[in-house]
């Protein structure tokens, strides 16, 4: 599975119960009301521990967490950096 | 769309507060005698400016003879919550009854359960240390989500902060909203037994955002000021003989070790500021016009908005009858 993939089955697994149909790339987990903010501190550990990085308090922002590409583009932000 | 009609100021929730607390405890009345017919009511007194106000209401509507006052402390309460409550009790004539619930509490394990996890995260977690749970504070200035942090002091005042993962703070939460729904448990017993009904003390900025305790301190027979924005509650209080004490301490959730603000552990902006933007936001006040009243810009006034969404959305069910089919 690419990133894509891995972060899209991670939030239809936990959050939409196996029903993908209303999730797009850039589906806005907050506006539509898929992950709250307790659903947003499980998908931050699910990124630590998938893809091995730790996610700074300062990195808990809408861009880098708030739909599958804002996750796969910080994914890759963050690969580019090394930090 | 109605309140656009009225011009958006910082004046909008400004109130008469005698006519007010008059329609209030014709209200209590109404509902205590005629609704439930009970002989009058219990509440429980925080030692905070909701339940002081609601207890100033409810002898002012039934009589100091019909109301009765629980102060339920526990280990972990703040002190100054206790000697307020009772002072204010004492104030208003009121019979109290004063239960320590660390001894239910006990039992349950819940300080046990908690304690483990925090210790899970700073290892020399013991009774001497202290601990509190906060939100980032800095709400206007940047987008941001919402994440918990704990902080836990030892005696020396050292300070050490640490993000909770999702299921910690679950596990954390769970833990001290047992606090709340004792005392809840405890208010019926006493209510109960003198056919009493269960004043609460919940106002519509907490109800709204979500910032109560199902079956806790939502549990109760009546809301009498949830209709009241925190901010109108401050301006009650005054005309009602609130003690000093009470209207000029900040207000807590009380369920920490270690002092913590409403501010710092939920709403993250002042009450002032909280109040007027959620009637904005619940009236679908225009953006310009919030921007012009209260001197923000559309960027600060959309993070606000989004944070009040959010918890709106998290918290619909603690408002709901349970669904059924």
């Amino acid at each position: 599975m690419n990133d894509v993939e891995t972060v899209k089955a991670f939030i239809v697994d936990n959050f939409l119960f196996g029903e993908s149909k209303e999730l797009e790339e850039d589906t806005s987990f907050l506006e539509t009301g898929i992950v709250d903010s307790t659903g947003i501190l499980e998908l931050v550990a699910f990124i630590e521990e998938t893809f091995g990085i730790r996610m700074a308090d300062d990195e808990l922002i809408p861009e880098n967490l708030d739909s599958i590409s804002n996750v796969v583009n910080y994914l890759q932000r963050k690969a580019r950096t090394g930090s | 769309m109605e309140a656009n009609r009225i011009k958006f100021s910082k004046d909008i929730l400004k109130v008469d507060p005698e006519p007010e607390a008059e329609r209030i405890c014709q209200f209590i009345r109404e509902m205590t005698f005629g609704r439930f017919k009970r002989k009058g009511a219990a509440i429980g007194l925080s030692g905070g400016i909701d339940s002081a106000v609601v207890g100033e209401l409810c002898v002012r509507a039934l009589g100091k003879e019909r109301v009765v006052g629980l102060l339920l402390p526990e280990k972990e309460s703040n002190p100054l919550s206790l000697e307020y409550g009772l002072k204010q009790a004492e104030k208003m004539g009121i019979q109290t009854i004063q239960e320590d619930i660390t001894e239910y509490l006990m039992p349950l394990r819940v300080y046990e359960k908690r304690d483990r996890i925090i210790r899970q995260l700073f290892p020399e977690f013991d009774d001497s240390h202290r601990f509190h749970v906060t939100l980032p504070q800095n709400l206007l200035e940047q987008d941001r989500l919402n994440y918990h942090s704990i902080t836990i002091e030892d005696r020396a005042g050292k300070r050490q902060v640490r993000r909770l993962s999702g299921k910690e703070w679950l596990e954390i939460s769970a833990c001290q909203n047992v606090k709340q729904r004792l005392r809840m448990i405890r208010l019926y017993y006493h209510a109960e037994k003198n056919n009493y009904l269960v004043a609460g003390t919940t106002n519509k900025t907490e109800a709204e955002q979500g910032f109560f305790v199902k079956f806790g301190d939502g549990g109760v027979d009546i809301e009498p000021i949830a209709h009241l924005y925190k901010t109108q509650v401050y301006r009650l209080a005054d005309g009602l003989g609130v003690i000093r004490e009470i209207i000029d301490r900040p207000p807590s959730p009380d369920t920490y070790s270690l002092p913590v603000s409403d501010k710092e552990f939920y709403f993250c902006i002042d009450y002032g500021l909280l109040d007027l933007l959620l009637y904005a936001y619940e009236n679908n006040v225009p953006r310009n016009d919030i921007s012009k009243a209260l001197n923000l810009d559309e960027q600060q006034i959309d993070r606000v908005f989004r944070d009040f969404k959010a918890k709106e959305q998290a918290t619909w069910h603690l408002r709901a009858i349970a669904p059924s089919l």
